[in-house]
């Protein structure tokens, strides 16, 4: 039954969280502190966060960023990466410090650089080497260069991030053709979808994130929450899903 | 019912737009609504400038829960001559209870005169129109503060809330300035604090909850008055009291 109050039923582990300000958009979230204290208004118990300057500016000086963020048992670290050789000598750097669970893919075709075999091949092959799932948000990719570029690299775990319903139609041949490819949730919102995904493709593809502070942080939650999915579903898309994912 | 509240989703839409995945369904409607105990839901069809074959369609989707679903009235300055026999139409004999008006999908600023008459139809009517508003030079809602005074009968809703923060800026000035002016709160923009900023800067009284179904799913656009920031009165108001005040149900 609904309430005017909302606390989730499972433990929750928010794949999708960006700290710090953007060059365009101070954050609503001054701090590591100030972060805790969301997740805990919204009974998020830990949370992947990567660092905004990594989005549009640097990935290499984003990370830096993002060390300032840490500290925290709750908060696991998302370093972003591009396919430049100083791009891949910090994430090794990183990875031979155990301190990489996941990356994000940095936007690279604004400047030019499609995702294509061709250029993204040594990275992805790296990443699936060492079993490192790679976050690429969708609003900054072509659906043909993602199909073409990861069939090349099956045994990579690659996590959707960001389908909003201009993406609807791309979806569902994304998640049949990468049998790998996991969807994250923040801005899917078409109506049903989360029950119809779960059919066509089981909760195991599916994973809560709220994209803060993109977006208000308890909202796909309750959404979640409100859905026909049985606890255990729910359980896994709301933490179990990125934990097996983190753990490769 | 949320905690004794009857709910009014302000904002819904009859008629299928499927590359976006808007598959105006009932069933899908309902299972939606009984989720999280949304009661009423206001619905229109927006793709017909003509009038008559989008209000015919949502009357006969309405029709199959006339329980669960009202009419919102749908016509356009594209076919002028049509405008106010359809209006009368829709609301005497379809018994739609508001009006729903579109911008972008006309060359006119909601302030120019092809909207006017439809203006003073609810003016003389007391009838409630909701816009679309956003960053369209069509939908500023700064627009919509500019005619409010001028038909203090009718009341104006600004759909989205203008979806956007300089037009959610407008949106609340507008608010401010006019009595007959409301925000209305479904966007796929769910940025943090703004139902705390509506309600904080225009008053609980004056938002009201909707979620653009089924473009938008009204579990995840009620998620958001849910867990805001405010209290458990502001969001009585937002999710159903205002409706009903507003639409007489």
């Amino acid at each position: 039954m609904t309430t005017l109050n909302f606390k989730p039923r499972v433990p929750v582990f928010d794949a999708n969280i960006r700290v710090g300000d953007s060059y365009d958009a101070p954050s609503p979230c001054p701090n590591q502190a100030a972060l805790l204290a969301e997740m805990d208004r919204h009974g998020i118990a830990r949370a992947v966060i990567y660092h905004a300057q990594t989005e549009e500016i640097s990935p290499i000086d984003g990370n830096h960023f993002l060390e300032t963020w840490l500290g925290d048992a709750r908060l696991t670290p998302q370093w972003s990466v591009l396919p430049t050789a100083a791009s891949l000598a910090q994430i090794e750097r990183l990875h031979g410090q155990n301190r990489v669970s996941s990356v994000r893919l940095h936007d690279t075709r604004s400047a030019g650089l499609p995702f294509r075999p061709w250029a993204y091949d040594k990275l992805l092959t790296w990443l699936s080497t060492h079993q490192i799932p790679l976050w690429i948000p969708l609003p900054n990719t072509d659906a043909d260069e993602l199909v073409t570029t990861l069939q090349g690299h099956p045994e990579l775990v690659t996590v959707l991030v960001g389908a909003h319903y201009v993406h609807h139609l791309q979806v569902r041949p994304l998640l049949a053709a990468l049998p790998n490819a996991y969807l994250e949730l923040s801005r899917y919102e078409p109506i049903g979808e989360m029950e119809a995904l779960r059919d066509e493709f089981g909760a195991r593809r599916l994973l809560y994130g709220s994209w803060y502070p993109r977006y208000a942080m308890g909202t796909m939650l309750f959404y979640l929450h409100h859905t026909n999915l049985s606890e255990d579903e729910l359980a896994l898309v709301c933490a179990g899903n990125l934990e097996r994912i983190l753990d490769g | 019912m949320i905690d004794g509240t009857k709910v009014i989703d302000f904002h819904g839409h009859v008629g299928r737009w499927d590359k976006y995945g808007m598959i105006d369904d009932p069933a899908l409607f309902l299972h939606a609504m009984d989720a999280v105990g949304i009661d009423v839901a206001c619905l229109f069809n927006i793709f017909h400038p003509d009038g008559a074959t989008a209000n015919d369609l949502a009357a006969r989707f309405i029709a199959q829960h006339p329980d669960r679903f009202v009419g919102f009235a749908y016509v356009s300055p594209l076919m002028p001559e049509r405008m106010l026999p359809e209006l009368a139409r829709a609301i005497d004999e379809l018994k739609f209870v508001a009006i729903k008006l579109y911008p972008p999908y006309t060359p006119w600023p909601l302030n120019q005169a092809p909207w006017h008459p439809i203006y003073q139809f609810a003016h003389e009517r007391g009838q409630t129109i909701i816009f679309h508003t956003g960053p369209e030079p069509q939908s500023l809602p700064k627009f919509v503060g500019e005619i409010a005074p001028h038909y203090p009968q009718a009341n104006f809703v600004i759909g989205h809330s203008g979806n956007t923060p300089d037009e959610r800026t407008q949106a609340i000035a507008a608010a401010q300035a006019n009595p007959n002016v409301y925000l209305e709160t479904c966007s796929t923009f769910r940025t943090p604090g703004v139902i705390e900023q509506l309600v904080n800067e225009a008053g609980a009284d004056r938002v009201l909850y909707g979620s653009d179904m089924p473009l938008m799913d009204p579990r995840s656009q009620i998620g958001k008055i849910i867990t805001a920031t405010i209290s458990d009165e502001a969001k009585r108001q937002i999710l159903g009291s205002n409706a009903c005040r507003l639409l007489g149900l």
